[in-house]
């Protein structure tokens, strides 16, 4: 049990921020809104379970199919600019959402929605214990991980970072753009969405705050920028980073410190664009090289 | 014809920096595209690979009409290009910049790879295959421009100022890689400044000035062009010079 805490911690954080990699940082789209894709896999099985007492579990595909149209719906017209219009694009339409569910009754408004309080079959996935869930996670976070590390072999993968590094000389050398960063973003959704749906079930409650917030975006990007955004394993590091930081913060300042999560997160991202931009892997890389200079000399 | 520009004009707000330029190029030739800086031979460059639409005017290849289309239609096509300020991919390392190119026609990762490492052989970098390009000088990165387009197996290679910036002796190499290239069957078209490099490689030179096209003709009869020398030298030098020296401002 005491092990337990840590460990949901960690994959509620590595997690999403896998899933953000493969647009925010293998194609360098750096989305800051991702929160609305998180939260439509976390309202959606709870909803169908709320309004037509379905299974959670039966609301995860839906939510998917919504996330990749919405990420159609957003990328289409931003991915036609360079720079920073998806950026600004997706937290705008996370903070709108995030608002306008908290106004809808169907939605559960700002009191949330509620999942089964006792399983009524193991279809529920609302078990007792911790352990079922671990091994669901666990099931989940490799199939994500073979996924990404495939994506990164591959001509899509190649193409990916080829747009991060420069838009402009990818298209030169036949690479479609538009399209490819299109297709990262629906992946990329349709996994948030996962994740969303599976923090929820888990929990059994959602609420705006919880599921779209501004919190829930800002951790995914934190997390993996801060082990090294495009790296396969860079969610991981980062997470097993941030884990300890915020129990020590929540421990030494107590319930009164909620709000110094924001203040830990700008602090990071102060530190990581002065200087490591590239995150903690590529200070390894740059260390290791040196190191390996320094020994063959 | 393989690439045929018909009266290409490019104006940013009122000022033309192209004004109906045509340009005609067949399989298999090496052209200079010429003039002192600032005479729009890039903008027509970005015009031909689609970087750029043109205001008015069309840009075929191989009988296909390309104008408006996106920079990755013109490589689909057969075009590659290479830019100005070397644009390598500075991450990556030097293979996997030319596997991005080579992916093109070879969707599998491990052909790609393949047709990646012939083309490092042929450009000379396959020692440095697994450095990141961001090491590389001025010399390396155009060289990996060239090998990354080189994957392309494109039909016609546009270098844009391919050979500014090196060095006499880095010149004569990336003249000789150029050679080899076209021996591969590829056609050039090459925008330099230099008037030497253009001399000693093109078979025909196309001359821009203010947007036009001046001249054009084979480059021992180009330099003895009136237009061309008053573009590059200014009206009336002679005079010009004459009258410098009277009000003793050399500058």
């Amino acid at each position: 049990m005491k092990i337990g805490v840590p460990l949901l911690a960690l994959a509620f954080l590595v997690f999403p921020a896998s899933a953000w990699n493969i647009v925010g940082g293998y194609a360098g789209q750096v989305s800051v809104g991702h929160g609305m894709f998180f939260g439509i896999g976390a309202y959606v099985p709870l909803l169908v379970y709320q309004h037509g007492a379905w299974p959670p579990m039966l609301g995860v595909p839906i939510a998917i199919a919504l996330s990749a149209i919405l990420a159609v719906a957003i990328g289409y017209p931003t991915f036609r600019l360079r720079g920073h219009y998806f950026s600004m694009a997706t937290i705008a339409i996370a903070e709108l959402m995030r608002i306008y569910v908290g106004t809808v009754d169907y939605l559960g408004a700002a009191i949330g929605l509620q999942g089964p309080a006792v399983g009524r079959g193991w279809w529920d996935l609302t078990f007792r214990g911790e352990l079922p869930y671990y091994y669901i996670f666990l099931g989940v976070l490799a199939i994500l991980l073979y996924v990404t590390f495939e994506v990164q072999r591959s001509r899509f993968g190649s193409y990916l970072r080829s747009i991060r590094a420069n838009e402009r000389a990818a298209a030169s050398l036949g690479v479609p753009v538009r399209q490819t960063k299109l297709r990262a973003l629906m992946l990329s959704a349709a996994f948030t969405s996962v994740a969303g749906s599976l923090y929820s079930i888990k929990t059994g409650f959602i609420d705006p705050e919880s599921g779209i917030g501004l919190l829930v975006s800002v951790q995914m990007l934190i997390t993996a920028a801060l082990g090294g955004a495009g790296t396969l394993f860079g969610p991981l590091v980062g997470a097993l980073i941030l884990v300890p930081l915020q129990s020590a913060t929540n421990t030494w300042f107590g319930g009164s410190g909620s709000g110094l999560t924001y203040i830990l997160y700008g602090g990071i991202i102060v530190l990581l664009a002065r200087f490591e931009p590239g995150g903690l892997h590529e200070f390894w890389h740059r260390v290791s090289m040196r190191w390996r200079a320094r020994h063959a000399a | 014809m393989l690439l045929e520009a018909k009266g290409v004009s490019k104006a940013f707000g009122s000022f033309f920096a192209v004004r109906n330029a045509d340009l005609t190029v067949a399989e298999g030739e090496i052209i200079g595209l010429i003039g002192p800086n600032g005479a729009g031979k890039s903008t027509f460059f970005n015009c031909l690979a689609g970087d750029t639409m043109p205001t008015s005017g069309t840009v075929s290849f191989d009988g296909v009409n390309l104008t408006g289309t996106t920079p990755d239609t013109h490589a689909r096509a057969g075009i590659g290009r290479t830019f100005q300020v070397p644009a390598t991919f500075e991450d990556m390392t030097v293979l996997e910049n030319v596997v991005v190119g080579a992916h093109l026609h070879h969707p599998h990762r491990n052909d790609a790879r393949r047709k990646a490492l012939e083309v490092l052989e042929i450009t000379g970098l396959a020692r440095l295959a697994d450095q990141r390009a961001r090491v590389l000088g001025t010399p390396g990165r155009k060289r990996l421009e060239i090998a990354r387009v080189l994957a392309l197996e494109p039909r016609l290679m546009l270098l844009d100022e391919a050979l500014a910036g090196l060095t006499p002796g880095e010149v004569q190499h990336a003249v000789e890689l150029l050679r080899k290239i076209h021996g591969m069957g590829i056609t050039l078209v090459i925008v330099e400044h230099i008037m030497e490099v253009i001399m000693t490689l093109a078979q025909r030179v196309i001359v821009f000035n203010q947007g036009h096209v001046i001249a054009q003709g084979k480059p021992e009869d180009v330099v003895k062009d009136e237009s061309v020398i008053q573009a590059y030298l200014g009206r009336n030098h002679g005079k010009r010079r004459s009258g410098a020296g009277k009000h003793g401002s050399g500058a």
